[in-house]
């Protein structure tokens, strides 16, 4: 009966899942030719004209500047060293720009999940059928997993397209090569980060019976966790104890990237447990919740 | 016992939406559930269907627990929502199939049936249909699966004269096949028309049970005298005589001859008998509540 659900729910959803997996197929295109451009052109133009790459390093990523500290906020990590394409690459997997996109995807599938058919009217209809609340939860439950491994593949694939058209597979160049296997399993990083809103959300969905009420309060507890996380590094000796509280913390694609042996650090393995355990915790807290409560009458 | 509710009682906090309620409802049984708005009637309803966690007591549908066994208990009934939203993105028959599949129950050539008799196309996206019409689809998913208990929240609501008493008729077929059917409405008629039985609630409580058909037996006569008579001696099942100038007004619930004869003796200008109604009833209760 669940697959019943699956099912409905996989018809409602296919046509923005088509066009967030599209944008973020397109992202992965456009930051493919921004690598390329600036890995094999910009970079070696400035440094004909005197600008050496340690310079620029300093400017933009130096962790004592302003600008430093917020470029590093925002595209990962003093690993990344801007002359490297697969750094640079890896740089479209921590961009708030398709973090967005899918952060957008997985609140609003959640909060349309409970709240969403409350306030729709639709649940009383579901709910008149011989089915448990806890297998509504389990529908969405299967279609997040469905769903998410799918746009995580099309990103994978935008990296995969991207690099091969702009020739950064087979360049001969060793610092502009990109080998986008490398870039295969931060794909659970994305998972997890996207998991994890999902299960939160549905958290906050299974409480309320307004879809636009889910929408703000979601999409105000993490926006107040992604500047948490941007302010953390900004200014440490104040924020920084609090970064950890947040699921941006938690969400290191590069490490994965640029490290062959990732699957052997456990500090890898510590922030795709607790985005993982976010989620998962979200979700028990939605079903019990969602078990409990009373069904109000549409608003 | 089909359904039976003890002491069912839901507190919104400082308000009581229902209040003690008891009722119990046999197989094939109509029965109708009236009451002005926030008299409780939809919240009872929710309360069978699991949606609401009673404050205190239970319900039950064929001895399963409404909120602790509700898979079990809604297993038993089909169920129209007052407030009707649908899958706007579905067309009729698949929103019909969808349901169907939920509940393990393939629809029949009895979806063909029902489209003609209700004039509907079910080919048709729900986003694209009145409200009228979304209600005959919703009607089709109540009427299909042919469960032992049929619940229905102001059914008749947005119908045209015509659909609704072909709906009613669908009702009255339904209780005929031993399907039990509970209704809440504020239309008396419909309720006159159909029920075996009618509860009255007013402010969440359960104020009178009225069996049809003792009241399809009760006439209210209203004589008008053409002079002015000293005194009436009334026969027997005469009851609440009122008299007004040259006007009389009772209820009869003895064999006609006998009130024949009676008015027969007396100098009557104009008579009227008609069988009594629910409004009377439903008035007395209303106007009482309200007096208190």
């Amino acid at each position: 009966m669940t697959w019943v659900l699956v099912r409905k729910l996989l018809r409602d959803i296919w046509l923005p899942l088509v066009v967030v997996a599209t944008l973020l197929f397109l992202f992965q295109i456009l930051w493919g030719r921004i690598t390329s451009r600036i890995t094999t052109q910009i970079i070696t133009d400035l440094q004909r004209a005197g600008l050496t790459l340690e310079f620029l390093q300093n400017v933009l990523l130096s962790r004592n500047e302003m600008i430093g500290q917020l470029v590093q906020a925002i595209i990962g990590g003093e690993q990344v060293e801007l002359n490297k394409s697969d750094n640079f690459m890896s740089i479209s997997y921590v961009h708030p720009l398709p973090l967005t996109i899918l952060g957008i995807f997985a609140i609003g599938r959640a909060a349309n999940a409970i709240a969403g058919e409350i306030d729709r009217g639709t649940m009383e209809l579901l709910l008149a059928q011989p089915i448990r609340r806890m297998q509504i939860v389990l529908a969405h439950l299967v279609v997040d997993m469905i769903v998410i491994p799918t746009l995580c593949l099309t990103i994978w694939i935008g990296t995969y397209c991207s690099t091969w058209w702009n020739g950064l597979q087979t360049s001969e160049n060793a610092m502009q090569r990109v080998d986008p296997m490398r870039f295969l399993p931060a794909l659970l990083c994305i998972f997890a980060l996207v998991f994890a809103h999902s299960g939160v959300t549905m958290w906050i969905s299974s409480m309320g019976r307004s879809r636009a009420r889910v929408w703000g309060w979601a999409i105000t507890l993490f926006l107040c966790m992604f500047l948490i996380n941007v302010f953390g590094q900004i200014l440490p000796e104040a924020l920084e104890w609090l970064r950890p509280l947040t699921v941006h913390y938690h969400y290191q694609p590069q490490q994965m990237i640029f490290n062959e042996d990732w699957y052997a650090r456990g500090s890898v393995w510590f922030h795709l447990s607790v985005l993982i355990g976010a989620g998962a915790v979200g979700y028990t807290l939605a079903w019990t919740t969602f078990c409990r409560r009373d069904l109000p009458a549409p608003l | 016992m089909l359904l039976r509710t003890e002491q069912l009682t839901k507190n919104y906090g400082a308000v009581t939406a229902l209040d003690r309620l008891d009722l119990e409802v046999v197989p094939g049984e109509i029965v109708g559930i009236l009451g002005p708005n926030g008299s409780g009637k939809s919240t009872a309803l929710r309360l069978m269907l699991g949606f609401l966690k009673p404050t205190s007591g239970r319900a039950a549908i064929a001895g399963h627990d409404c909120w602790a066994d509700s898979v079990n208990a809604r297993r038993l009934v089909s169920y129209l929502p007052g407030e009707l939203r649908l899958y706007e993105n579905m067309t009729g028959i698949q929103l019909i199939n969808f349901l169907s599949d939920l509940r393990k129950h393939s629809p029949t050539d009895r979806v063909d049936q029902l489209a003609r008799l209700f004039d509907i196309d079910i080919q048709r996206p729900l986003a694209q249909m009145s409200s009228g019409m979304k209600r005959k689809i919703a009607l089709m998913q109540v009427l299909l699966p042919e469960t032992p208990l049929v619940i229905l929240d102001e059914p008749t609501n947005t119908l045209d004269p015509n659909m609704r008493d072909q709906l009613l008729s669908q009702l009255a077929q339904a209780g005929k096949r031993g399907q039990t059917v509970l209704f809440s409405s504020h239309v008396l008629t419909e309720v006159e028309q159909i029920c075996d039985r009618v509860a009255i609630l007013q402010r969440g409580r359960l104020v009178h049970w009225q069996d049809m058909a003792s009241l399809r037996k009760i006439r209210r006569v209203r004589v008008r005298l053409s002079q002015a008579v000293d005194a009436i001696a009334a026969p027997a099942h005469v009851e609440s005589l009122r008299t007004h100038a040259q006007e009389l007004d009772f209820q009869y619930t003895g064999p006609l001859p006998e009130l024949l004869r009676w008015l027969g003796e007396l100098p009557v200008a104009d008579l009227q008998i008609e069988p009594m109604g629910l409004a009377e009833i439903y008035q007395k209760y209303h106007q009482m509540i309200g007096s208190n």
